[in-house]
């Protein structure tokens, strides 16, 4: 009995640390609300990425990744008063990333590649791409991939993932 | 409000003669007059800064109400860009599929639309004016490709 409770009580101290180390990390990032923004742009174009192949508007999907830089682009200017390693770091995976769907934006372009599967399969590996990024912060500041977009139609369509 | 003194001048007979033509077309109107009983309503609404939401995504005017609408586009980051775009019940995707491969510009003989302002780019405004229809709900949106389907709401038009 004594033992379990011991169990108990570790576990309990183990999950007290990981919370409260991880809100000191994200207290330590200078701008975390800005970043959490810019990190959710991320998974919203991501989702338009998905949302264009699925509806079969393969010539739009390269208009989305434009968006999808320009999100990139906003995510390092809030990063720009973090610390060095971080933004490396970061610079190194969101780099990665943006590689990533442009594949995905390289196939749709000019009808290239009208598989919706495929685009999905290379779609699914830029988000593991991306999620890679988000791995970088604090859970606190990770968006989830599952939530719908803010918006009316997002709730109403019950989310459409990343 | 502010009001401007004119210098005295001499009227010519010219001058009184259009005057006199042109008071009976005053009273006439254009065949859209705004009577003293119609309410005017100023609505404002904006894009949720980047993110396809409109904030907010519900509005309530009148029935019959002289509306003034305003929509600013707060996006900050995105060159993505927006309108709002008020239809009929029942046609908001309907209206969306037609104008998907046209950039989401909305035709202006479209008689599912009700009101609809330019498109913006970010940081952007941009300004309709309609008149409320018969009370009911009517929904608005994005019509930018692929936008539709996040970026709407519900204009609420009371009897």
């Amino acid at each position: 009995m004594n033992g379990r409770r011991h169990r108990l009580v570790v576990l309990a101290s183990a999950g007290l640390f990981l919370a409260l180390a991880t809100q000191a990390s994200a207290q330590q990032l200078k701008a975390p609300d800005d970043i959490k923004m810019t990190l959710r742009l991320l998974v919203q174009v991501s989702n338009d990425f998905k949302r264009q192949i699925t509806n079969k508007n393969f010539a739009r999907v390269p208009r989305e990744f434009m968006e999808y830089t320009e999100a990139a682009d906003a995510v390092r200017s809030v990063m720009k008063n973090e610390s060095a390693d971080l933004k490396a770091k970061v610079e190194t995976r969101l780099k990665a990333a943006v590689a990533a769907y442009q594949k995905v934006s390289d196939m749709s372009a000019s009808a290239k590649e009208t598989d919706v599967d495929k685009l999905m399969a290379e779609h699914a590996k830029a988000v593991t791409a991306m999620n890679a990024v988000f791995d970088l912060f604090p859970a606190a500041l990770r968006p989830d991939p599952n939530l719908p977009p803010p918006g009316r139609g997002g709730r109403r369509a019950g989310g459409a993932g990343a | 409000m502010h009001s401007y003194l004119l210098p005295p001048a001499r009227v010519s007979r010219r001058a009184v003669l259009l005057g006199c033509l042109a008071a009976p077309l005053t009273f006439v109107g254009c065949g859209r007059t705004q009577t003293a009983e119609q309410h005017v309503a100023d609505l404002s609404i904006e894009s949720d800064g980047d993110f396809l939401a409109f904030r907010p995504d519900e509005l309530t005017c009148p029935s019959g109400a002289l509306v003034t609408l305003t929509f600013h586009h707060r996006g900050k980051y995105l060159s993505a860009r927006h309108n709002w775009v008020l239809v009929h019940p029942g046609q908001l995707e309907a209206v969306d599929k037609a104008v998907e491969h046209n950039e989401g510009i909305i035709p202006g003989d479209d008689r599912r639309v009700i009101a609809w302002t330019p498109m913006c780019d970010k940081g952007g405004m941009a300004m309709t004016r309609f008149t409320a229809p018969a009370g009911g709900d009517y929904p608005f949106f994005c019509s930018t490709p692929g936008h539709g389907e996040c970026m709407q709401g519900v204009l609420h038009v009371t009897a």
